[in-house]
Formats: structure tokens, sequence, C-alpha cells
């Protein structure tokens, strides 16, 4: 079994005992180990080494739970820290930007929310509502057969020019 | 893949935590340490407890291998498994004299039970003492050299050679009768 250790021993003896003991030494080492070779030791039951397999997995679940856990707590940790540091960086930056910025809502236009002059608006917003009104009662006449020649392409025109009207007031 | 390095690759895995790799450790190193435990106590019963004991410490121990032999390393833990069990026995011998009619019966029973597998080797070993058979038998199934045999042990080379060239001669000279 254990011919790997073999080739010191002489030289290892020789160390502490003259060479002729040395030798016999060696000599009795190697009988008694082939003694011990030719009497194997019982072998563990399959049972046995199923059960030692189903003991280390019980061994290792509350060690997998713990390294979970401090995954988990480093994990929030960094998280917590993070949220500290992007705290403190808006604040700074804050402080140093000075003036504030009104957040606006992107498709909304912004003039419309600028504007101050109110009657101006109302003026725009009356001639968008007649203009549509307008296009309204021609589509209407349309519709109803009262104007002769190519009544279809004529509404198609038409519903496209309201729709255009209808978001240019949106985009001023 | 030399043998190596696929049991570096196993000493990872049991560092990871995988089942499967400390199965593997099981599958290659039950054998070997159960013959240790069998031939130090001559008892099936109590070698299956050690060998059982072994492996479970070898899981909450794993992350402590920083390297080196690792066999040597587990012959450590065995050995040091294997003294626990001796001081244990101890203690039950105290035990046994105060309560020395009711536990004698038990143990005689214990003892027939074994019996029926110890082989001449086994018997010829009981008659070594302790330490003596405990070198012998750390020697021959960790294949380790003296030295580290030695390392394990807490002694001079020259002290756990002469006690194994001692030991190993008794033994043979009984084993010869």
């Amino acid at each position: 079994m254990n011919g790997e250790n073999k080739e010191n021993l002489k030289e290892l003896f020789a160390k502490f005992l003259s060479v002729e003991q040395a030798e016999r030494a060696v000599e009795d080492v190697q009988k008694a180990e082939r003694i011990l070779g030719e009497h194997p030791a019982p072998a563990p039951d399959d049972a046995l080494i199923a059960d030692v397999k189903s003991e280390i997995a019980e061994a290792i679940l509350p060690r997998q739970v713990n390294v979970f856990r401090r995954t988990a707590y480093k994990t929030a940790v960094v998280a917590a820290a993070a949220i500290v540091i992007a705290a403190i960086s808006v604040r700074l930056l804050d402080i140093g930007g000075g003036k504030h910025e009104r957040v606006t809502y992107a498709s909304i236009p912004e003039a419309l929310w600028d504007s101050d002059d109110i009657s101006a608006d109302d003026v725009e917003l009356a001639i968008f509502t007649a203009e549509i009104e307008q296009i309204e009662g021609e589509v209407l006449t349309l519709q109803l057969g009262e104007n002769g020649g190519n009544g279809q392409a004529a509404v198609a025109e038409l519903e496209m020019e309201l729709i255009e009207i209808s978001s240019n007031f949106w985009e001023r | 893949m030399t043998k190596s390095d696929n049991l570096a690759r196993i000493i990872i895995g049991c560092k990871a935590g995988s089942a499967e790799s400390f199965s593997q450790l099981v599958d290659i190193y039950a054998s070997r340490f159960y013959g240790y435990f069998y031939r130090l106590t001559g008892d099936k019963v109590v070698s299956d407890d050690l060998l059982s004991e072994l492996f479970v410490k070898l899981v909450a121990k794993i992350s402590s291998y920083k390297g080196g032999s690792f066999e040597s390393w587990l012959f450590k833990i065995s050995s040091n498994i294997f003294h626990d069990y001796l001081r244990g026995k101890q203690r039950r011998r105290k035990l046994l004299e105060v309560r020395k009619r009711q536990l004698e019966s038990r143990i005689t029973e214990v003892k027939k039970s074994d019996s029926e597998r110890v082989d001449k080797l086994q018997i010829q070993l009981e008659k070594l003492d302790t330490d003596t058979r405990e070198l012998v038998m750390l020697r021959f199934y960790s294949q380790l050299s003296l030295k580290e045999v030695a390392k394990i042990r807490s002694e001079p080379i020259g002290t756990t050679l002469s006690k194994l060239h001692r030991g190993l001669k008794r033994l043979r000279e009984l084993m010869e009768r």
C-alpha cells in the first residue's frame, strides 16, 4: 500500500543506525508492511457510505443558508451605501447648481405652459375653433351630397386638413 | 487531468459547498479511513461512527484547509478524532467502575458480536500499545513519508522512526508465531 514512501527508509535509518542495522530495520519494516497488505481491513458497507453522504448533505445545508444570508446582508449594505451616496450627490449637485429648473412633461408644448398672455391665447383658440367649425360644416355638406364633384376625395382632404389644424394647435 | 489536479478541483468544489464534490471525496477516501479506524479500534460499529464523524468534520473544517498535503491534513483530523474517541472511552471506563456489574454484561455482548469478524492481524495488533498501533496504522494507511508522519504526531523524526521500527518488528514476530 505504501510503496511511495519506501525509498527514503534506508537513508533515514542510516542517520540513526549503522549501515547493517539500517538494512535490517528496513527489512523488518518492509516485511511487516507486507503482512499488513496481506490482511486488508474490512471495507465500509454501502449503507454506511450512503449514510455518510446524507449526513454531509445535511451538514452542508445550514452552511449554504449562512452563505446566502451573508450575501444578502452584504448586498443590503452595498445597496444602502449606494442610496446614501446617491442622495448626498444629488444634494451636493443641487446646492452647486443654484437655480431650480422646472420639470415639464415632454409631450406638452412648453410654450403653452410658459405663455403669460391669456388674452392672446384666447384669440388663437377662438380662431382655431372657428376654422374647425367651418371645416366641419364643409365636411357635412359634402357628406350630404349638396356639393357636386368627387365627394369622397374632398372629404378625405378636409379631414386631413382638420387633423393638421388640430395638431398645429397643440404644438404652439 | 492528473490525480492531484482532480483532487484540487474536488477540494475547490467542497469549499464552494458542493455536495457532489464531498461525495467524490467520500468515494476516494472512505475505504482507507475506514481501514485506519477499524485497525485502531477493532470495532466495526465504532469505525462506522468515526468515519461519519471524520466527513462531517471535513465539511465544517474544509474552509480552514490552506493547501499543502491534503491527505496529511485529513489524517491529522482523523488522528484527533481517534484521540477524542480514546478520551471518551476512558470516561466510559470510569463510569464502568461505578456501575461495573450492570455494564460489564453489555460490553461482553458487544465484544462477542464484533469478534465474529476479527481476523488474526486484528488480534495481534491489539497486543501493541495504542500509541504504537496508531503510528503503524497512520504510516500504513496514510502513505505519507515518515517526515510527514512525524509532523502529524508532533515528534522528532528519530522518535517516529524508532517507534515504528519497534512496533512493526513486534507485529511481525507476533504474526509469524
